[in-house]
């Protein structure tokens, strides 16, 4: 068996930088992945999965400012640090060493553009106020449609009166399963309870899964949560395994936060309407009623 | 060729040009990685042929650059940050620490944390036996690397090299090849340098010492206890031994011993040592010895229209850190060609000044080499290094560590020589060498008395 060697291990979760800290290092990936996060008021977000290879913790070194997220071990992982006087001083003998640099931050850059573009759109349509509730799921499960390649997808909500999950959009096999979950059970209810997005390579072997005539390889399951209330879940899936990427769970999650305002906005229009639809009727009657007193 | 002078349009690489790399050794793998890189960057299509008649899978000679296979923490570090990243199908072992024996005691220098910084991996398959395997060789893994950047690697030893305007090639009394660019990659383990040298533009070969390598085969246990992730250096006052390390590597331990023209029996003469025996577990087999060239001077004229010699074939850094000199020449070689153009003028603007760096840099490194062999030399002076390297270590406030950084740069080529003298000009360490001198001298008059 080869066992890694070069650079420092990282256990699973072990934070290699915190976000406000001094960066006087960047890194390079020699084994495992690296998630970098932002803590949100909505919670935690992860902006990159990054592979062997790849560099990350760069930023600080150019601009001097503190580190602008985390960068946290996903799995086991090992890195190399690369300190910043000997970086800088080598650069300054051969300044085509930032080629590569600069096209790791093109990509992302590029990857971030494309990103935005997709949310400005998505959230142009999404958070339109639409008084439908299920009008507003099914436009939300389109968008999401565009966003990743799925065979089929719902969306569900909770049912906060009998705990339970309505599909409320769907579509492939999704369309015909009329299930209503309760809370809590199988993955949906799962990520309901736990408000963490999940990508999950081979459903089949998952405890939490529940058996459906539907044949499933892979799933992805977002939270859709609106400061910190979790009303429902998106699901995405795919008969093969391992087809959903994590920069799928990363835009899926990055949709949801749109969906759960605009279902929000769905949800307080139909409150509002239902408000003055009841100040309307005791407008009516009362108007009824002086007539007939008149 | 050496006719031209200045850059004209037709020392421009162009779409379709052609340059033959001589020699798929690091340093003419780094060359076809960078120049194929820049070329792309720049929107051209060159062709990059490499000639290397070595297959680095192989186990044994035949397949073997023969070096000490140190990876300096300075070259993993800027290769990474290349986009080239050591699979761990390559690295032998990952190294955080230096032993350094003498005569007078031992010290252990490590980096922070104790993170693996260094390298340590095969040019070829390993010593006899070993090929195949979940194991790749350093050298084959970067021809790997410039074929995946679209080199194409010929399995030829190239012959002789004829100037018809442009450099022709031949191997095997065929011509194989009409280029705008030769790179001479060479090396000075072959004869090559002499085809190069008969080309009439001014090459001469660079001067050579012989060095010794063998390998130590022992189990991996053995090694885990007496070696661990460190490399064990010796300095001990012996004429012919400029220093010696032995450098641990899976089942294996490569010994290397760097002098002025070694001899075969160096190698036993060397592991009969008490010192060398300490160290070294009770069982272990030598599996191979040998005793390579090593370039210990520069090349001269390393350039003409149409021809760059870079590497060992030119010049290195001296004793130490080779593949960091391959990859700064090579790449500089590359940077030329693609940037600027293939003649003299355009080697001389953009590739001599690195090339010369080096060579002034190695001035610097022979000062340093030969005050450390006043160290080596001269029991109170080792003594007096020992007692302030084990107080700066012992010492966890001190942030400096003056000395032990000194000898850690030297010894792993991880700092250019030039920066290394100016930290040893620092007052405090000399303050701390004479108070550690003052020590020493004054325990002998105790024990003499
Ligand atoms: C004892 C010793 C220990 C060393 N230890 C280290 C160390 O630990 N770390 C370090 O960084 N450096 C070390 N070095 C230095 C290092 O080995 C060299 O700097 C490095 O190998 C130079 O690479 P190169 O590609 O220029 O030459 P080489 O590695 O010699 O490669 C030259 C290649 O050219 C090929 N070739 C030659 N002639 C022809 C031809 N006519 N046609 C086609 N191909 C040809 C050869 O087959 C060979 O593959 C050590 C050197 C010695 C001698």
């Amino acid at each position: 068996m080869l066992k890694g060697e070069l650079g420092r291990n990282y256990t699973d979760g072990e934070i290699i930088f915190r976000e406000g800290e001094k960066g006087e290092v960047m890194y390079a990936i020699q084994s495992g992945k690296v998630k970098i996060t932002r803590v949100t008021s909505s919670g935690e977000t992860t902006i990159a999965t990054l592979q062997p290879g790849d560099i990350f913790g760069e930023m600080a070194l150019f601009d001097r400012l503190p580190r602008s997220a985390n960068a946290v071990a996903l799995g086991d992982a090992r890195v190399l640090s690369i300190d910043k006087k000997k970086l800088f001083t080598t650069i300054n003998r051969d300044p085509t060493l930032v080629f590569k640099i600069l096209e790791a931050m093109s990509h992302r850059i590029r990857s971030l553009n494309e990103e935005l573009a997709k949310l400005r759109d998505a959230k142009a349509k999404v958070v339109k106020v639409c008084p439908d509730m299920k009008a507003t799921c099914g436009m939300i499960l389109d968008q999401a449609k565009e966003f990743v390649k799925a065979e089929n997808g719902s969306l569900m909500l909770l049912d906060d009166r009998e705990k339970k999950l309505v599909i409320m959009a769907a579509f492939g096999s999704d369309r015909v399963e009329k299930a209503h979950l309760s809370e809590g059970y199988g993955i949906a209810g799962d990520v309901l309870k736990t408000g963490m997005a999940e990508l999950i390579n081979c459903v089949s072997s998952d405890r939490r899964f529940v058996r459906s005539p539907i044949e499933i390889g892979s799933m992805l399951c977002i939270p859709l949560k609106c400061d910190q209330h979790i009303q429902g879940v998106i699901n995405m899936s795919h008969s093969s395994e391992n087809h959903f990427s994590l920069e799928d769970l990363s835009i899926m999650n990055s949709l949801a936060f749109y969906a759960s305002l605009a279902l929000q906005n769905a949800k307080n229009f139909a409150s509002l309407r239902k408000a003055t639809d009841g100040v309307l009727i005791h407008a009516t009657l009362l108007n009824e009623y002086a007539a007939e007193v008149d | 060729m050496g006719l031209h002078k200045g850059n004209t349009a037709q020392y421009e690489l162009r779409d379709g040009s052609k340059i033959a790399v001589l020699g798929g050794g690091p340093t003419g793998s780094f060359f076809s990685i960078f120049a194929l890189k820049m070329a792309k960057m720049m929107g051209k299509e060159i062709n990059v042929t490499i000639y290397e008649p070595k297959d680095f899978t192989k186990d044994g000679p035949g397949g073997c650059n023969r070096c000490g296979g140190i990876i300096s923490e300075l070259l993993l570090q800027t290769i990474a940050v290349e986009g080239i990243t050591l699979p761990d199908r390559v690295v032998r072992k990952g190294i955080h620490s230096y032993k350094l024996h003498t005569n007078h005691g031992t010290v252990f220098i490590a980096t922070p944390a104790f993170e693996k910084t260094i390298a340590t991996v095969y040019r070829g398959g390993g010593p006899k036996g070993m090929a195949g395997g979940e194991t790749e060789s350093f050298d084959n893994f970067l021809l790997s690397r410039a074929a995946a950047e679209g080199a194409i690697h010929v399995p030829l030893r190239i012959e002789r090299v004829e100037s018809r305007g442009k450099p022709v090639l031949f191997s095997q009394n065929k011509e194989v090849m009409e280029a705008d660019l030769v790179a001479g990659c060479f090396g000075v383990n072959s004869t090559t340098g002499k085809i190069f040298e008969e080309m009439g533009i001014g090459y001469k070969q660079p001067s050579t010492s012989t060095a010794a390598i063998a390998e130590l085969a022992m189990t991996e246990e053995a090694i885990t206890e007496c070696f661990g992730n460190s490399i064990h250096l010796f300095l001990i006052p012996d004429k012919d031994i400029k220093f010696a390390a032995m450098i641990p590597k899976g089942q294996f331990v490569t010994l290397c011993i760097l002098g002025e023209d070694l001899s075969p029996s160096i190698v036993r003469e060397f592991l009969e040592r008490t010192l060398v025996k300490s160290v070294l577990p009770s069982s272990y087999s030598i599996e191979c010895s040998c005793l390579p060239r090593m370039n210990s001077g520069a090349a001269r004229r390393p350039f003409a229209d149409r021809v760059v010699i870079c590497g060992d074939a030119g010049s290195t850094r001296l004793f130490k850190d080779g593949l960091g000199g391959a990859y700064l020449m090579g790449k500089a070689a590359a940077k030329a060609a693609v940037f600027q153009g293939v003649g003299e003028a355009d080697f001389r603007r953009e590739y001599y000044p690195v090339y010369k760096s080096i060579i002034y840099d190695n001035l610097y490194g022979s000062f340093l080499y030969a005050v450390i062999g006043q160290y080596r030399r001269w029991k109170y002076l080792t003594k007096a290094m020992i007692e302030v390297v084990r107080k700066e270590q012992r010492d966890t406030d001190n942030t400096e560590k003056i000395l032990s950084n000194i000898l850690w740069d030297m010894f792993t080529g991880n700092e250019r020589y030039k920066n290394v003298f100016l930290k040893s000009l620092k007052v405090r360490m000399h303050i701390d060498m004479w108070e550690g001198l003052f020590k020493s001298l004054l325990r002998r008059d105790d024990a003499e008395r």
